[in-house]
């Protein structure tokens, strides 16, 4: 059953105006919808009117309706705090200083945003029994759809990691000839601990993404947004987490026949290649185009957003009754 | 003192020769061996685990950097470890007693 919906794409095409219309969609299909944004920008906050936070707030003016707002820099830096706690507590004041460093450096890697925003996605579909449906509105830095593909990666990681330290374990035990206390015990070793705690969450991320979850990338007719698009959808195929259509926005409407003039033409000459452009989506992509959705002039929100759900044909399968227009 | 106490304390005082002997020729040699594999394993672990500790960007640090809280020990000697490995001919040799 699908219950986690991710929607991708580049930076500006729109993910946010079509995940926010898909919950709506949901929604309206009588399913509790939780949305996940993780735009710095908080731009859920403009669509919704209202201001959210970290933990899931509903929506005013839509029952069934939750939006959680992730910032990845405080996730960074939370970490890191919590890290540095635990370290104070446990080290000696010696190595501390020489531990701190490795940690601020640890929590600079170009990986570190992408890495927190994976732990919180997992934390939230862990604990999204109250919803029937999770709409993830990903990052526009684009690796977080890539992250997504990585748990398998980062479980044979783990692996090695676990394999070489119980190697070095049992090779301190074998030292420890006769009455010898070995340097190191491989029962209740903190570390094998918590690799396997780590191992076991990217499991339940693989699983939930293969199982429960699909996938929808949000593009612009335009080459930047198709090639973009094409490569997340290669990267996504390779994992094995197929996406499940594409959402094509931002469309220029056609002007009336009878219109004759510069704005016109230009419209008409724009709508000409963008169509040439769609159908060459159509054609070169394996993954269908479930919408297509017209540009507005003003920036969507209230009862515009209603409008784009409308427009949207992602089916919402599940229990409960089946919602498609 | 009786035969048989003179022969008791005799097969004593070979008995220690003996496990000294042995300790020092097989067993003491044979842990530190073993030992000093285990570091080199342990090396090869941090190594993973930290590898921008050399400049090189992992992204995994970020969850290996939980892990350093139960490192005291090992971060230490690994580090000290690098610092004195100035060969690795030095570092394999050292455990044979020329």
């Amino acid at each position: 059953m699908t219950k986690f919906v991710f929607f991708g794409g580049k930076g500006g095409v729109g993910k946010t105006t079509v995940s926010s219309a898909h919950a709506l969609e949901c929604v309206d299909g009588g399913f509790e919808t939780l949305v996940v944004s993780t735009d710095p920008a908080h731009s859920t906050a403009d669509v919704f009117d209202q201001e959210f936070g970290d933990e899931p707030q509903p929506v005013e003016g839509y029952d069934g309706l939750s939006v959680l707002e992730i910032d990845p820099e405080r996730e960074v830096q939370d970490h890191l705090q919590g890290l540095k706690r635990q370290l104070s507590s446990q080290l000696s004041a010696a190595m501390v200083n020489e531990v701190d460093i490795q940690l601020e450096m640890a929590h600079q890697t170009p990986g570190a945003y992408e890495a927190a925003l994976f732990d919180r996605f997992v934390e939230v579909m862990r604990t999204a029994d109250p919803y029937d449906r999770v709409v993830f509105d990903t990052s526009p830095t684009g690796s977080t759809l890539r992250l997504l593909a990585l748990p398998d990666l980062l479980e044979r990681w783990i692996d090695r990691l676990m394999d070489k330290r119980e190697r070095s374990i049992d090779l301190y035990e074998k030292a420890a000839i006769g009455n010898r206390e070995p340097r190191r015990v491989m029962d209740g070793d903190p570390i094998l601990a918590r690799l396997r705690e780590r191992k076991e969450r990217f499991e339940f991320a693989g699983e939930v993404l293969r199982d429960d979850a699909a996938f929808y990338l949000v593009m612009n007719p335009d080459e930047l947004s198709i090639r973009e698009t094409r490569r997340s959808v290669e990267t996504l195929e390779d994992a094995d987490l197929p996406v499940r259509g594409l959402v094509v926005n931002r469309l220029t409407p056609e002007p009336d026949p009878d219109e004759e003039g510069r704005g016109a033409r230009y419209l008409r000459q724009r709508v000409a290649t963008e169509r040439d452009r769609l159908e060459r989506i159509e054609r070169e992509f394996d993954v269908p185009v479930v919408a297509t959705i017209e540009t507005r002039v003003e920036e969507v929100r209230g009862s515009i957003l209603e409008a784009v759900a409308a427009e949207l044909e992602i089916t919402i399968e599940g229990e409960g009754s089946v919602q498609s227009q | 003192m009786t035969l048989a106490d003179r022969i008791a304390t005799f097969r004593a005082a070979l008995e220690e020769w003996l496990r000294g002997l042995y300790h020092g020729m097989i067993s003491h040699p044979a842990y530190e061996k073993i030992e000093a594999e285990a570091e080199d394993e342990e090396d090869g672990f941090m190594l993973a685990c930290f590898p921008d500790a050399f400049g090189i960007p992992s992204p995994v640090s970020y969850y290996t950097a939980e892990l350093l809280p139960y490192l005291e020990d090992e971060y230490e000697a690994w580090e000290r470890r690098l610092w004195d490995r100035r060969s690795l001919v030095e570092r394999k040799g050292h455990q044979y007693h020329f």
